[in-house]
């Protein structure tokens, strides 16, 4: 699977990506709004993991961005963020229904075996469809 | 605890206390992720793991040095310090952080500086903040592979500038003080610079305002950064 990660972090970037690779993915990591689009024409990923902090664009204006191109409107995204829960009220409407979103992870309790967990189940839903 | 804020003065209040505690997530979730990938996959990164933990310990200390220094429940000792050698002390500290984010971490201490009047621990303190923030920062705004930071000190006249400079443009004053701002009620407040709180920058203001200095944007050759104007100990200068 083609996983394009979001992370801004470049040392947390490091670990998200190692484990995704240990588990048989492609990932290539970006860690500004630019560069993540731009490494979204070049690899054409299956599944994007997005954090929404990002430095100048948002996570938000990322997703516009994207999902204003056809060939990306259906590609899966998921947050996977330091906003808390809480925090989402107002906007998880808006993520899911008008950008698309699968599904929301909390960093500090998203393990990385949640993720892996995630990620197959996105997987095998990708592929049934 | 606190000081009024006029928005062009550095917060020292619940709001930096929350913002050292969003900052902390970091390093505490790159210690569990770290550990748990050590354990899926049998990889050795004890060491990025010590240094991650390192970096948060001091980001710790640094905050409450700033509180007791602002509180006065600490003996402000001025002594005539060597900006070099606090340079140097700072590069040391903050060799294993740039190392685990690919930052080519740069000492630039080849002018000859006479000595400042200044408390040692508080401009060390600030000085390793302030690159913390920024070795954190750099990798966020760019795609770039490898970055440098330089540790510098340089001349101006209004004294002896030591600072943190890269080639990224960093910071305006403008955006420093609205950043001070808002510290209250944003989880990003330097949002040209930082995907986190930046609370490094915060910290680092905080101690510098206690010591009666202050932090501000500067320009180091053709570097960009933030610094802290310093007096020359004109005494020591005489003996």
């Amino acid at each position: 699977m083609n996983i394009l990660l979001v992370e801004p972090d470049r040392a947390l970037a490091k670990t998200y990506a190692a484990t995704l690779i240990d588990a048989g993915h492609n990932v290539v990591a970006a860690a500004t709004a630019q560069s993540a689009i731009q490494a979204a024409d070049a690899m054409k990923p299956d599944l994007v993991i997005l954090e929404l902090q990002l430095v100048e664009h948002s996570g938000i204006e990322f997703l516009y961005e994207f999902r204003s191109y056809s060939d990306w409107k259906s590609i899966p995204v998921v947050v996977q963020s330091y906003v808390p829960p809480a925090e989402f009220n107002d906007s998880w409407e808006l993520l899911k229904n008008e950008l698309g979103v699968q599904a929301y992870l909390y960093k500090p309790i998203a393990t990385l075996k949640l993720l892996l967990e995630g990620v197959e189940e996105w997987s095998v839903a990708m592929h049934k469809s | 605890m606190g000081r009024e804020d006029s928005g062009g003065t550095p917060v020292l209040s619940q709001q930096l206390l929350l913002s050292v505690a969003e900052q902390l997530k970091l390093p505490l979730l790159q210690i569990a992720r770290k550990a748990e990938h050590a354990r899926l996959s049998g990889a050795d990164n004890s060491d990025e793991i010590q240094a991650t933990a390192d970096m948060a310990l001091r980001l710790i200390d640094n905050y409450a040095l700033a509180v007791r220094l602002a509180t006065e429940q600490y003996q402000l000792s001025l002594e005539s310090v060597s900006v070099s050698s606090v340079l140097y002390d700072a590069g040391q500290q903050l060799h294993d952080l740039a190392k685990a984010y690919d930052v080519d971490l740069q000492l630039n201490i080849s002018g000859r500086f006479s000595p400042v009047q200044a408390h040692r621990q508080g401009l060390q303190a600030a000085l390793v903040s302030l690159g913390a923030a920024l070795i954190e920062a750099l990798p966020a705004q760019s795609a770039q592979p490898q970055l440098k930071l330089q540790l510098a000190a340089h001349r101006s006249r209004y004294g002896i500038v030591a600072g943190v400079y890269s080639d990224t443009k960093q910071l305006s004053n403008e955006a420093l003080h609205h950043g001070r701002e808002l510290l209250r009620t944003s989880r990003q407040p330097l949002l040209q610079l930082s995907h986190s709180s930046g609370s490094g920058v915060f910290v680092a203001d905080a101690i510098l305002h206690a010591m009666n200095l202050r932090l501000q944007t500067s320009r180091h050759h053709r570097l960009y950064g933030l610094g802290a104007v310093l007096q020359p100990n004109y005494q020591t200068q005489l003996v």
